[in-house]
């Protein structure tokens, strides 16, 4: 039996893995990262478009603080999300965003004096400020009512991932690639690290440590046309699932992304519409201000998205051999601007589509891309459920995005977690003691070299490959954009027997190292199970609420549905997951429930509400000399690491 | 001590000087195998020209007898060019596969990538290798016989001397070796390099292929040149050209002088 | 959509097989038929491959959208990322595909890039040296920077570490020491970075020497080859005047 001991066991090598094992490490941990691929190689770099943070440099940005920020942050999750992680984000983005730019992020800088823009459709002259020549920039992004999306052109999170590993690299964190997280390690109160295979020699090895941390980004997989990696399969939330003790939250809350291009369904950046492009229909037309008059194409996601499906099911849309789809305009900004800070998608579509998207329209369609859902945490990062046990970055629930994610959020996420979470990791480190016995991890190894076993030597016929296509068949289908209670049923109901049928997968090739169809085999059973949280979360959930959208409930239903839901998986022979919910306390809430201002979804409203904006109107006549910092402190009290806390500078502001 | 100790830990400047004298001899020759080339050619002006571009690098200008020059500057001329050619070979050679295994990576690399500027270095190699030894004996025949160039000398020399094999392959290694060699001192130290260098590369190969052409055409001519002289003058081996200016002014000692 | 892709052609994939995990396993060269679709890339040719005919072959493709750099193998001959290149890009509909050489092979067309890009990093210390970073107050306004700066500096950080540059290179293939252009990429970008308070000739003591700047023979594989077209040819030159001036 292969045993390594640590402190602080990291399972990702993304951008929340990583920030998290260098919190560790900076605190004299001894730290190790396992990951499928190497760390520069997660799907954090894919993140084009920016992160956000409201440093307010940018002439457009001016005015922007956290507050702003987290208005839109609330708004953007439809109230779904836990608004004291949603405060704590919005508190520390601008400090992630600074620390990375001394860790060596090249952030697009403001240049003072006048430059052009596209602005709905329009030609329009900025005058940036001399004082703030040389600061952070930011771009425009759906669902802001600020620029405040700072980036490096279109390699965002390319650049963001390199500093990041960069920097673990200099502490000397080990990374150990090429391996694979298949269980974890607990006691049913106690995580105590996992069983990793090597995806080379295909040797178990059991990572024993007092702090085990999932950050192994998102699930979008289990869908057959995603903007994700094909690595994003949610192994990670899956063996949290399976412990049977943690849970997963808001599984059902998956967003589509409205510009990925068809039909390989590669994303082409919000960046796109941030800085200027347009939807066309099959006429050539603008539709997006018919439907939303006032953020038109820079609506949050969810609504975007529907709209344009809303638009093709009028027969508005472009047919083609892979199905109909709307046009992304980015002609209207011009060679250069897209030659600078559209380069990658300029790549993409010279590559993949074989168009110049200076003169040429993009196919896109709105297509699988993040995962709101995922373990369920504190707001300090740890599973309710199982000591020991966190989770950052989009592999958790920490909570901050509800229902909806806003662009540019999420990279910001996953730093923020990473900062915030990590300090915690590293308390809980230094406050526990290891305490296990080697039967726990005999019994956990020998359980995952027995299903091993078992599967090479099954002399079943089901074909791996086979059920894994049907599986993302069905969620595409079934659990889309729109859904509805007979697509749904269908859908739990076809998975259930997918579940069963992958009891019984054969393998044709039998080499216990490297072997991709093993790799499959052993993760195919794992995502029919997070398929079914997602299918059957959504079939419970008869309301209308940011990415969960019932066509046979259209209404956001605030009085019963202003809760979360937790997805547990209590024996690995079951065949459907528990549901329990929890509900968001309307009368802790910084900002009571409201409309979003665009999307014009009808509200059943929650009696709390009413509550809760009077409680709220009370507090802030009471203290009429209250600055902002002081009425936060009162309506949403938070709590932060030390390091963390602190106001933050603002040009032309200060610390006001 | 503290700075002592500094000193002694900095890394050896001696690879960048040596990167630097690579390069450096590799143009001082480069540049002089044009002149070398264009100075050769003068036979296809004529037997005339070439008689006074030989006498003209012996000095002679500086004696009185318009014949009579200084042999001996162009073997110290041969020796300086001798000594940068060995200097030159010396820094390249260590850039050559070192063993047969490394021979047999880059052999296989070439034949799977097809990529020109990886081929052109092989061809430096090759062509290398070759100058190193033919490039030698010339050498070593110009410094030792200095007084013998010249119309007819040299052209004795490409036939009766059974010479001209030897110089048809140093011709056409030399050539592309320098040309190659030169485009590769502008890429590698990014003298043209411009606001576009990926453009200006691709001109500078252009450039470099007209050059190479140019040099060879030149050089094959001249070549036709001396061995159509050499084949016509082989019955009078050893006798020197004397210039028409010479012969119909008839200065007889002076003839008596040069012949003897 | 492509006008000149041919559906429902067909195509032959030659690809190496040698799985080095197995005993006695020996390098081949296997043919696989396949019939091509509008769009197909080597991506989804290989995929449906493993599906459909072995299980068993091996590739490593984590983005699949040309950002990664997890995908890069010889395709006819030329290093290149596999997942954006279109099959319709080989008019003979033959294809051969072989792992990225100068990288230790897992198995087909699997080889280690991460190991030896951690190396290189490692080597170069590819990070800010700035001694008082610790110091830095993260709530106060960061540092200006020349916005034409930041924008430089991202031309040389567009690196993917797909290693074609180094499989490209003749003088990496045949000195395992050699740094490679990855490593000069890198170096040149955080010699350009004004945060990083290195100097040339700290930079020196990484890149002085034969198995650094003055051991690239300016082959040019590595321009020609970078996917992502990064200026090697301007910034190893850049690099060797620096270097050689250094005193
Ligand atoms: C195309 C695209 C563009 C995006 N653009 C933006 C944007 O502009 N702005 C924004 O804010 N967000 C964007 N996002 C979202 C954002 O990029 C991701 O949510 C975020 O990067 C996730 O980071 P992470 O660290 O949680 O996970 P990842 O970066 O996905 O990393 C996951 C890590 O976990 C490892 N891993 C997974 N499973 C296992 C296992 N079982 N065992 C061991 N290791 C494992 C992987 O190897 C990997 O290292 C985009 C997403 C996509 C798909
Ligand atoms: C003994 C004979 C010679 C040998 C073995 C030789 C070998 C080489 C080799 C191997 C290189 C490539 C070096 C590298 O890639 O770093 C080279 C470069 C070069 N050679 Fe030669 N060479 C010889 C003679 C000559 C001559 C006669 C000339 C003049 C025409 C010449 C001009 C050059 C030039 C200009 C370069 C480029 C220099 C550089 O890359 O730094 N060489 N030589
Ligand atoms: C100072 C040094 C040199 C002198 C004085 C010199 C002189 C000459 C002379 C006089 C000739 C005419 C033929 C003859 O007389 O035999 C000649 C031909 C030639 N030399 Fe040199 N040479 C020198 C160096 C070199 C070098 C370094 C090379 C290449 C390595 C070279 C390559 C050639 C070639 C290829 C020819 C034949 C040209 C043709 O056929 O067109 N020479 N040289
Ligand atoms: S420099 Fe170019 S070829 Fe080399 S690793 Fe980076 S992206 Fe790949
Ligand atoms: S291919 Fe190699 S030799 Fe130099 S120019 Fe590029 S590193
Ligand atoms: S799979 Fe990421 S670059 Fe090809």
């Amino acid at each position: 039996m292969n045993v390594i001991y640590t402190d602080s066991l990291i399972i990702g090598g993304g951008l929340a893995g990583l920030r998290i094992a260098i919190a560790s490490k900076q605190r004299g941990l001894d730290t190790i990262i396992v990951s499928l691929i190497p760390a520069k190689r997660s799907h954090s770099a894919a993140a084009q478009g920016g992160m956000q943070a409201s440093l307010g440099a940018s002439v457009k940005g001016e005015g922007d603080d956290e507050d702003v920020h987290f208005a839109d942050t609330v708004k953007g999750s439809d109230w779904g999300c836990d608004q004291k992680v949603a405060r704590m984000f919005v508190n520390t983005a601008p400090k992630a965003i600074r620390e990375l730019s001394t860790w060596g992020v090249p952030w697009s800088r403001v240049k003072k004096g006048d430059r052009y823009v596209v602005v709905n459709a329009k030609r329009v002259k900025l005058t940036e400020k001399d004082e703030a020549h040389g600061l952070i920039t930011a771009r425009d992004f759906g669902g802001t009512k600020k620029w405040r999306t700072c980036f490096t052109a279109d390699g965002t999170g390319h650049t963001m991932l390199y500093a990041m590993d960069n920097k673990a690299i200099e502490l000397g964190i080990p990374v150990h690639e090429r391996k694979e997280a298949i269980a974890l390690i607990h006691n049913g109160e106690n995580c105590h690290g996992a069983i990793v295979r090597d995806l080379i020699t295909g040797d178990l090895t059991a990572y024993i440590a007092k702090a085990t941390t999932i950050a192994t980004g998102g699930y979008g997989r289990l869908y057959s046309v995603s903007t994700n990696a094909v690595i994003c399969e949610g192994i990670g939330a899956a063996i949290a699932l399976e412990t049977g003790v943690a849970a997963l939250g808001n599984m059902e809350a998956v967003q589509f992304h409205p510009t990925a291009i068809v039909p390989v369904g590669i994303l082409t950046t919000e960046g796109c519409r941030g800085d200027g492009g347009l939807l066309r229909d099959v006429d050539g037309y603008r539709f997006m201000p018919d439907y939303e008059p006032e953020k038109k194409e820079l609506a949050s996601r969810d609504v975007v998205s529907r709209r344009m499906t809303e638009h093709i099911r009028k027969g508005k849309g472009v047919p083609s051999p892979y199905g109909d789809h709307l046009w992304l305009d980015i002609t209207l900004l011009g060679k250069e601007h897209i030659d600078k800070n559209l380069r990658e998608v300029k790549e993409i579509c010279e590559y993949f589509l074989g168009i110049d998207p200076v003169k040429q329209y993009i196919p896109v369609r709105p297509t699988q891309h993040y995962s709101m859902g995922g373990v369920k945490t504190n707001p300090t990062g740890q599973s309710p459920y199982l000591k020991g046990l966190f989770s950052a970055g989009e592999s958790a629930c920490w909570d901050m995005h509800g229902f909806n994610r806003l662009g540019g959020n999420s990279v910001a996420e996953t730093v923020v977690a990473g900062m915030i979470v990590g300090e915690y990791v590293a308390d809980y480190c230094e406050q526990n003691q290891l305490e296990i016995k080697t039967s726990l991890i005999e019994q956990f190894y020998n359980r995952e070299n027995q299903k091993i076993d078992q599967l090479i030597e099954s002399s079943s016929n089901e074909n791996v490959f086979q059920i894994k296509s049907e599986m993302q068949e069905i969620m595409m289908q079934n659990v889309g954009i729109f859904r509805n209670q007979k697509d749904l049923e269908l859908a739990v109901s076809s998975l259930k027997s997918l579940l069963k049928r992958s009891r019984k997968i054969g393998l044709k090739n039998k080499t216990r190292s490297s072997n991709p169809e093993l790799v499959e085999a052993i993760r195919v059973p794992k995502m029919i199970k997070l398929a079914l949280t997602v299918a059957y979360g959504a079939l419970q959930r008869t309301e209308s609420r940011g990415a969960h959208s019932r066509e046979d409930f259209p209404e956001r239903n605030d009085r019963d549905w202003l809760k979360r839901t937790l997805a547990f998986w209590r024996n690995e022979e079951d065949e459907m997951p528990e549901l329990q919910y929890e509900d968001l306390d309307i009368l802790s809430m910084e900002l009571a429930p409201a409309s979003r201002g665009y999307g014009n979804a009808t509200i059943i409203d929650n009696q709390d509400t009413e509550k809760r904006i009077k409680q709220i109107e009370e507090i802030t006549k009471a203290n009429p000399n209250a600055d902002r910092f002081e009425i936060q402190e009162l309506l949403n009290p938070i709590e932060l690491p030390k390091k963390l806390q602190g106001k933050n500078e603002r040009v032309g502001r200060g610390f006001k | 001590m503290e700075q002592l100790l500094s000193e002694q830990v900095k890394k050896s400047r001696t690879p960048a000087r040596l990167d630097f004298y690579q390069s450096a001899t590799g143009l001082i020759l480069g540049l002089f195998m044009w002149a070398h080339m264009l100075l050769v050619s003068s036979i296809l002006l004529g037997n005339e020209s070439m008689y006074w571009v030989a006498k003209s690098l012996e000095a002679s200008f500086l004696s009185k007898d318009p014949t009579h020059g200084y042999p001996i500057l162009v073997t110290f001329a041969v020796l300086g060019v001798f000594f940068l050619f060995i200097v030159h070979a010396g820094l390249a050679v260590r850039k050559f596969p070192s063993s047969w295994k490394q021979h047999r990576v880059f052999r296989s690399h070439m034949k799977m990538m097809k990529h020109k500027d990886t081929n052109i270095w092989y061809t430096q190699v090759v062509t290398g290798f070759i100058m190193f030894f033919f490039g030698s004996v010339h050498l070593y025949i110009m410094m030792t016989h200095p007084d013998k160039i010249g119309p007819y000398a040299s052209s004795d020399r490409f036939v009766s001397d059974w010479m001209w094999p030897l110089y048809l392959i140093l011709l056409l290694a030399v050539e592309a070796h320098g040309t190659i060699g030169l485009y590769r001192l502008a890429v590698k130290w990014g003298w043209f390099d411009g606001k576009n260098p990926v453009s200006n590369r691709k001109k500078l190969k252009f450039l470099k292929n007209l050059l190479a052409i140019f040099f060879i055409v030149l050089g094959l001519f001249t070549f036709a040149a001396y061995v159509k002289i050499g084949i016509e003058h082989r019955d009078k081996q050893g006798e020197r050209y004397i210039p028409s200016s010479l012969t119909s002014q008839a200065k007889p000692e002076a003839l008596i002088n040069y012949q003897s | 959509m492509r006008q000149e892709q041919q559906n429902g052609r067909k195509l032959k994939f030659h690809i190496l097989r040698f799985n080095p995990q197995i005993e006695g396993d020996k390098p081949k060269m296997v043919t696989y038929e396949l019939t091509e679709a509008l769009g197909m890339t080597v991506f989804i040719a290989l995929n449906q491959i493993r599906e459909q005919h072995d299980p068993s072959l091996q590739f490593d493709f984590v983005c699949r959208a040309g950002i990664c750099g997890s995908c890069a193998m010889v395709i006819n001959g030329k290093p290149d990322l596999a997942c954006r290149t279109l099959t319709s890009k080989f008019p003979k509909g033959e294809i051969t595909l072989l792992p990225l050489p100068a990288f230790e092979l897992i198995g087909d067309l699997s080889v280690n890039t991460g190991k030896v890009m951690r190396a290189v990093s490692e080597r170069i210390e590819g990070w800010i040296h700035d001694k008082n970073m610790g110091e830095i107050d993260l709530t106060k306004m960061e540092v200006t920077m020349d916005p034409d700066l930041a924008d430089n500096i991202y031309e040389l950080e567009r690196c993917v570490e797909c290693g074609c540059c180094l499989a490209a290179c003749g003088t990496k293939r045949m000195r395992d020491d050699f740094l490679g252009a990855v490593g000069f990429m890198k170096v040149a970008r955080f010699l350009m970075d004004t945060r990083d308070k290195r100097t040339e000739e700290d930079m020196y003591e990484i890149i002085g020497d034969d198995d650094g700047i003055f051991g690239c023979m300016s082959l040019m594989g590595c321009e020609d080859f970078c996917p992502k077209d990064l200026p090697h040819q301007h910034q190893i030159a850049y690099l060797r005047r620096k270097m050689v001036t250094v005193k």
